[in-house]
């Protein structure tokens, strides 16, 4: 009953690796789909060239989630198509190719050389909240910009389906995700991590990030998310990947209440292990038993009704 | 929360020679031998450490100075501070009749076993190795706490001049081992793993990789092609566990996640 369509693809269950964790080898993607239990999984973003992203620290616990500013570290594309292969070739469950780039000519570039590794779908990241000094404000903070990452990716996309990942800041999630709908987005991923924040050590009187700022996640942004994916569900037609501050079943139903039909999982490995994907797969299974409904589909968006 | 960061003034240093030094906080940590603190120190980066000693209300780092981290450890003085946030990772098992084989820096997590398993009245002995003599950290506690305690050095300088893995099977079969734990250098313990794997003997072996997070979520420190953490299934990992590591030896990770050759 939890197996479920989205786009042309099918997925065991709802539960989708967020972008970011765990995402950087074809091993690590691997475990998360057979002992986790995700349904499918997201790369960590990568670009042209390898970064290795702002020092240590970079993810930092605190009483109600992560802050973190890992600075979209990544072994570069090269690596990063060799790893989607090998996922492919090992691992039954879809695999979401999360790519960035610094200019829209490197977002071509990028959607370029990852459709040669065939991912299932390529999230578009343009909301990293994380490389402002480098990379001035985020293309997600902007109308026009993000209509052209849109536009530009899906040119050169082919058949492999494209989503959108976006913040809750800027102009406007709901307006955002309209602008990428009218560019031929197939999906809208809601929502990035928020912020940016702040953590300072009392003692050394200085932010601990070595970054200083960074981005929020976990419990404490799953009202944010629910919002947000709420409003994008309200303004376009496309499918949402609602990702934020899941951490249990009820947070997943919320989400998929709101109007989302996949859910990524990320920070929710930290507190309850890999396995929590089929936790969360079961937990929303056993939902839709108590309720009497037979599938996702007949609850997604019922919170608009 | 222990994961959170808190930071600790340095209350005693001890300096085991030139670019080895032991460095001692008052924090209540409940750890065991193989489990690992994230150290920050401000300004400069955050780096994993093994647990080299621990008391109630206090514990030690022991490091050896090798990169620009380690190498700022140095400069460090009684009273400043550094973030300690953790224990992470998972620890080693208790064996009686077991060896213990630490090379360099990598004698640290050992000290802390020796001490568990001499208070466990478990018997054991030590296989020590170093580069030279300055580098082998805690000899007296090993001597005090082993049944026997071999030491090698490369330089001839302490103990018997050579690498740990020259007379590993004679010891092995004079001392009647049952269990092996190691720590050092990876080139070690793959030599190490060589001569050991035909035997049959269980062992455990701590490992290092480079990390962003400590809790299981950045996947820098997973290993090829299991797919486990170091930080949290590892690191210390049993015969069993390394049979899937295919990259033991061969490569890890730098920060931007890239294969690096050199070990």
């Amino acid at each position: 009953m939890n197996s479920v369509r989205f786009l042309n693809l099918e997925l065991k269950n709802p539960t989708v690796l967020a972008s970011g964790i765990l995402g950087l080898t074809a091993s690590s993607m691997w475990r998360v789909v057979e002992v986790g239990g995700a349904g499918a999984v997201t790369t960590k973003s990568f670009n042209k060239d390898w970064r290795s992203g702002h020092k240590n620290p970079s993810i930092l616990p605190f009483r109600h989630g992560l802050l973190n500013a890992v600075g979209l570290s990544n072994p570069g594309i090269d690596e990063m198509v060799k790893e989607i292969g090998k996922f492919k070739q090992r691992a039954s469950a879809p695999i979401f190719a999360s790519i960035f780039g610094r200019t829209i000519d490197e977002f071509a570039e990028v959607t370029q050389r990852t459709v040669e590794a065939e991912p299932d779908l390529l999230e578009v990241n343009v909301s990293c909240p994380n490389v402002h000094s480098e990379f001035g404000q985020p293309f997600g903070d902007s109308l026009s910009d993000t209509a052209k990452v849109t536009e530009i990716v899906k040119k050169h996309a082919g058949s492999i389906p494209v989503s959108i990942k976006l913040g809750p800041h800027g102009p406007g999630i709901a307006r955002l995700a309209k602008v990428c709908e009218e560019n031929g987005a197939d999906a809208i991923t809601a929502i990035n991590t928020v912020g940016p924040g702040m953590l300072i050590d009392i003692d050394v009187r200085k932010p601990i990030l070595s970054n200083k700022t960074g981005g929020v996640s976990g419990p404490a942004i799953l009202p944010i998310a629910v919002k947000s994916v709420y409003e994008v569900y309200r303004q376009v037609k496309i499918p949402i990947i609602g990702t934020g501050g899941v951490t249990q079943p009820e947070d997943a139903v919320q989400l998929i209440l709101a109007g989302a039909s996949l859910i990524g999982i990320g920070t929710a490995v930290y507190y309850q292990g890999i396995k929590v994907f089929e936790k969360i797969a079961r937990g929303i299974e056993a939902y839709l038993q108590k309720y009497g409904f037979t599938s996702l589909d007949e609850i997604r968006g019922l919170a608009h009704e | 929360m222990s994961d959170l960061m808190r930071t600790y003034p340095i209350k005693k240093i001890v300096e085991h020679g030139p670019g080895v030094k032991s460095f001692y906080f008052e924090r209540m940590l409940d750890a065991r031998a193989g489990q690992f603190v994230n150290v920050w120190l401000p300004g400069m980066d955050e780096k994993p450490y093994s647990v080299s000693a621990l008391g109630e209300n206090w514990l030690e780092i022991s490091v050896k100075a090798y990169g620009p981290f380690s190498t700022a450890m140095m400069d460090l003085k009684v009273g400043d501070r550094l973030g300690v946030r953790g224990p992470f990772g998972k620890s080693f098992t208790y064996h009686d009749r077991a060896l213990l084989i630490g090379g360099g820096i990598g004698i640290a997590p050992l000290r802390l076993l020796a001490h568990e398993l001499s208070a466990k009245k478990l018997s054991f002995v030590s296989l020590l190795g170093a580069a030279t003599k300055h580098e082998l950290i805690f000899i007296e506690d090993f001597q005090k706490w082993s049944k026997n305690c071999y030491i090698t050095t490369d330089d001839g300088s302490q103990g018997k001049q050579g690498l740990v893995t020259e007379d590993l099977l004679s010891i092995i079969e004079k001392e009647k081992i049952e269990f092996i734990y190691a720590a050092g250098p990876e080139i070690m313990f793959v030599k190490v793993k060589e001569l050991i794997d035909p035997l049959d003997i269980p062992y455990e072996f701590c490992m290092e990789r480079y990390m962003k997070c400590g809790i299981g979520i950045c996947g820098q420190c997973v290993l090829d092609d299991s797919g486990v953490r170091v930080c949290v299934e590892g690191p210390v990992f049993n015969q069993d566990e390394l049979k899937e590591v295919t990259e033991l030896g061969m490569v890890h990770r730098d920060a931007s996640g890239r294969r690096v050759k050199k070990f």
